[in-house]
């Protein structure tokens, strides 16, 4: 049995919850993953979906706009049931306060106790991680650092949103709904499985270096020595007080392999800093990049992966910044009609985790 | 004195990828995200003490014997 979708409209979650688990059937879960724009009422959604699938683990969060096979919607609730043919195992835990190391490191006990093992010795190429966390907590970076450390297990994921509010956003496992935490899930998959990070850039070859940070605040206060924004506008060959305007199509690139990890720029500060969507680390030099064309690149990079081989279920982390562009460019539809042929869900998200914590990037899970 | 940078990054890298190619991207990712940029250090840069001292705190959390 495959892997399927359902959506709903409805902003009722009794109603909502009903037509997806109407939508999924006959599939019997063993995971259900959901996201949901925060117009819905997140703790009675999750339990909904709780008492209808009792024998899953079900895990979910709140958004930024949501995608399902064939689909950009909005205001709306994703679902994706996986069998026990696609995911044999799994385990769910969750961490009650994102800014407490010892919340996290309970949470890790409990998927260690619940696997068996601990996860230093568990196989990344069996087992893989998903986590679902806060979005406006600023703590992705430290949680993933402690994920990386502890296992060699990829944790892949995104940030909950709450449709632009920056208010609050909510993550949920098994019923229930929680606020400034995160969800982790470690799946042990029953067919093979992959990842997919693709972002829409090329790099210009200008390195800004940055000198003086803030990483509690996220804010790149110097690169090169000067002050920051003066640095990054002189790179792009704009005025100054243009710069915000180019943050969306010039952010900036921790380079990898030839590949960058996004760092995209927020704000210009008051003192000429610039603040980000995810944390600099001082000394490490970045690229500034180039947007290319997100439909394009992305309907190339999912042929890839397909040559290889049929793709069962994509669960795509889709940063919020790409939603934006997409809409400004029109190409929402287009963008949806890339995963057509495939069951996918995803988010729209306040950031993407895959590794560590990226900015204007698509992070997959294929499972083919 | 130079090199020792890199070697100490060649060999956490090592131990922690256990031969496989996919992990030893994963562990140069890691390094690069908590501050070592292991494409910016070859047999000929200056054994930075700052650096060194980094790599040894990350190997020790990462359970790695140097």
């Amino acid at each position: 049995m495959q892997s399927r979708t359902a959506f709903s409209l409805a902003h009722d979650p009794e109603v909502a919850a009903a037509a997806i688990v109407a939508g999924l059937a006959p599939i019997r879960p063993r995971l259900l993953v959901y996201f949901a724009s925060p117009v819905l009422d997140h703790a009675e959604l999750s339990a909904r979906f709780k008492a209808a699938f009792p024998a899953a683990d079900c895990i979910g969060c709140t958004t930024a706009g949501e995608l399902v096979s064939g689909q950009m919607l909005k205001k709306s609730v994703v679902a994706m049931a996986l069998p026990v043919e696609t995911v044999a195992e799994a385990a769910v835990a969750v961490v009650r306060d994102v800014r407490s190391g010892d919340a996290l490191a309970e949470a890790i006990r409990s998927l260690e106790a619940t696997i068996g093992h601990p996860l230093r010795t568990v196989d990344p190429a069996r087992y893989v991680g998903l986590i679902l966390i806060d979005g406006m907590s600023g703590m992705e970076e430290s949680v993933m650092e402690t994920l990386g450390d502890v296992t060699d297990v990829v944790f892949i994921g995104g940030s909950a949103g709450d449709d632009l509010a920056f208010r609050s956003t909510r993550v949920s496992a098994n019923g229930e709904s929680y606020e400034h935490a995160a969800v982790l899930a470690l799946l042990r998959p029953a067919r093979p499985f992959e990842f997919l990070k693709t972002q829409s850039f090329v790099n210009l070859e200008k390195r800004l270096t940055p000198t003086k940070v803030d990483e509690a605040t996220r804010t790149v206060l110097e690169f090169n020595g000067r002050a920051a924004a003066d640095a990054y506008a002189e790179a792009l060959g704009v005025p100054r007080e243009d710069l915000a305007t180019r943050f969306m199509s010039n952010p900036l690139g921790l380079m990898t392999g030839g590949r960058p990890y996004v760092r995209s720029p927020r704000v210009v500060t008051e003192s000429g800093g610039i603040a980000f969507y995810c944390g600099i680390r001082e000394g490490i030099e970045l690229s500034v990049l180039q947007s290319t064309q997100i439909v394009e690149d992305t309907t190339r990079a999912l042929a890839n992966e397909c040559a290889n081989g049929p793709v069962s279920a994509i669960i795509n982390f889709h940063c919020i910044l790409r939603t934006l562009e997409l809409e400004q460019e029109g190409q929402t539809e287009a963008y949806g009609r890339v995963f057509a042929d495939v069951a996918m869900v995803g988010f729209s998200t306040y950031g993407e985790q895959f590794v560590g914590h990226i900015n204007q990037t698509a992070a997959m899970l294929l499972i083919r | 004195m130079s090199g020792k940078i890199k070697a100490t990054i060649d060999q956490i890298v090592r131990v922690r990828a256990n031969g496989d190619n996919v992990r030893a991207m994963m562990t140069a990712t890691k390094l690069l995200l908590k501050g070592v940029d292991p494409e910016a250090y070859t047999a000929a840069s200056p054994d930075d003490p700052v650096v060194i001292a980094k790599l040894r705190t990350i190997a020790a959390e990462w359970g790695i014997k140097l």
